[in-house]
């Protein structure tokens, strides 16, 4: 079952950052590069061959999947399947509860940016 | 001349040049799509070129090591290739230490073969009355020295009465438990050292009648040590050839047995 062989939290920047990229829909490889590079995508700088690699052990973990759409035969669309969105949430509870304990300690302004 | 600038072309030649070096299922997964992102990036205006091929560089260096790895661990750890490996392994060991152990004990044996026809012979003697102290004879033999076998003899107490060797210039007398075993037993076979350095094999049999006591017969072992060393030797040198033939054997036919799917 994918689910059963879905990596716990936490996950690795790139994973986070391609999980993160895909949950707006199907992408190919250089959008989720170009979205990973941003603040909002998680500030990871992927190069091919780690977004690549990171695709294909994502896809045996069953947390993303070819979408089988293609506008051109070099490029290949991926989505998320279910696992990987359980996935990304759990991460994103897991940052959201840390962050929510910077508050608390006052490392962060409260009403900021999350 | 100045030289000439490389061109999006050529850097994608170089890149996919490069892209030669990942393991074949991965390169033929995702070669044209790694090489069409490469591609997307240096049409990207919003990055900066250099940026992009430091970042691409870095990538190919970290993302070769990872994916050479993956692709060893996943060819490496199959539960079947693991396990026949660690069968053989075991196999060898075993054969291995049957390799050391049997001729060790043949020689250890062995070196105690004069020792038992002396021991055995003088205690006839003793039993049929003749005198101990004639018996045993005298020191001749430095037990530290000499490969000689000599006789020590005994009385009930254990306390030598004659004795043909000497170890620094005296007699050594045999631990107290090993006197009782013999008195039980008969005989023991034992490896004596009567101080660092020096190993004897020694046969003690009991000699009863009007002179009783212990005839100890022995002999140094440093030769047949010599020879134990030598055999040790080579079953390790043979332990070690068949490890690195079951090595090389599980590697050859993991690869040849790997998983083509990428």
């Amino acid at each position: 079952m994918a689910a059963e062989t879905a990596p716990a939290a936490p996950l690795t920047p790139a994973v986070f950052a391609i999980l993160l990229s895909l949950a707006e829909g199907e992408k190919h490889g250089y959008l989720i590069m170009k979205d990973a590079r941003t603040l909002r995508g998680g500030g990871v700088r992927l190069g091919p061959g780690t977004l690549y690699g990171s695709l294909d052990r994502m896809m045996r973990d069953g947390l993303v999947e070819e979408s089988g759409l293609s506008d051109d035969e070099r490029r290949r669309y991926y989505r998320l399947t279910a696992p990987g969105r359980t996935v990304l949430g759990a991460e994103l509870e897991r940052l959201d509860a840390a962050v929510a304990s910077a508050r608390t300690l006052g490392l962060l302004p409260h009403g900021g940016r999350s | 001349m100045t030289p000439t600038p490389l061109r999006p072309g050529r850097l994608e030649r170089l890149y996919a040049l490069a892209l030669c070096l990942y393991p074949k299922c991965f390169r033929e997964a995702y070669g044209t799509s790694m090489r069409q992102a490469f591609r997307d990036a240096l049409g990207d205006r919003s990055l900066s070129r250099r940026t992009f091929l430091f970042l691409t560089l870095q990538d190919l260096v970290t993302s070769l090591a990872k994916e050479h790895f993956c692709m060893l661990r996943d060819t490496y750890s199959r539960p079947a290739l693991v396990f026949n490996a660690l069968v053989l392994a075991g196999l060898s060991t075993g054969l291995a230490l049957a390799l050391y152990a049997i001729p060790q004990q043949v020689l250890r044996q062995g070196a105690n073969d004069p020792q038992i026809a002396l021991a055995t012979d003088l205690v006839a003697e003793l039993e049929q009355g003749a005198l101990p102290a004639l018996a045993g004879g005298s020191g001749r033999v430095d037990m530290a020295r000499s490969l000689s076998p000599f006789v020590i003899v005994f009385d009930d107490r254990g306390q030598p009465v004659a004795s043909q060797a000497q170890l620094d210039g005296q007699t050594p007398t045999l631990p107290r438990g090993v006197f009782n075993y013999v008195r039980q037993h008969g005989e023991e076979r034992v490896s004596w050292q009567p101080r660092p350095g020096v190993r004897i094999a020694a046969v003690v049999q009991r000699v009863n009648g009007a002179h009783s006591g212990f005839v100890l017969a022995g002999r140094n072992m440093r030769e047949v040590e010599a020879r134990e060393e030598q055999v040790r030797q080579m079953a390790g040198v043979t332990w070690i050839g068949m490890l690195g033939v079951i090595l090389v054997g599980t590697a050859i036919f993991g690869w040849y047995t790997r998983s083509k799917v990428a």
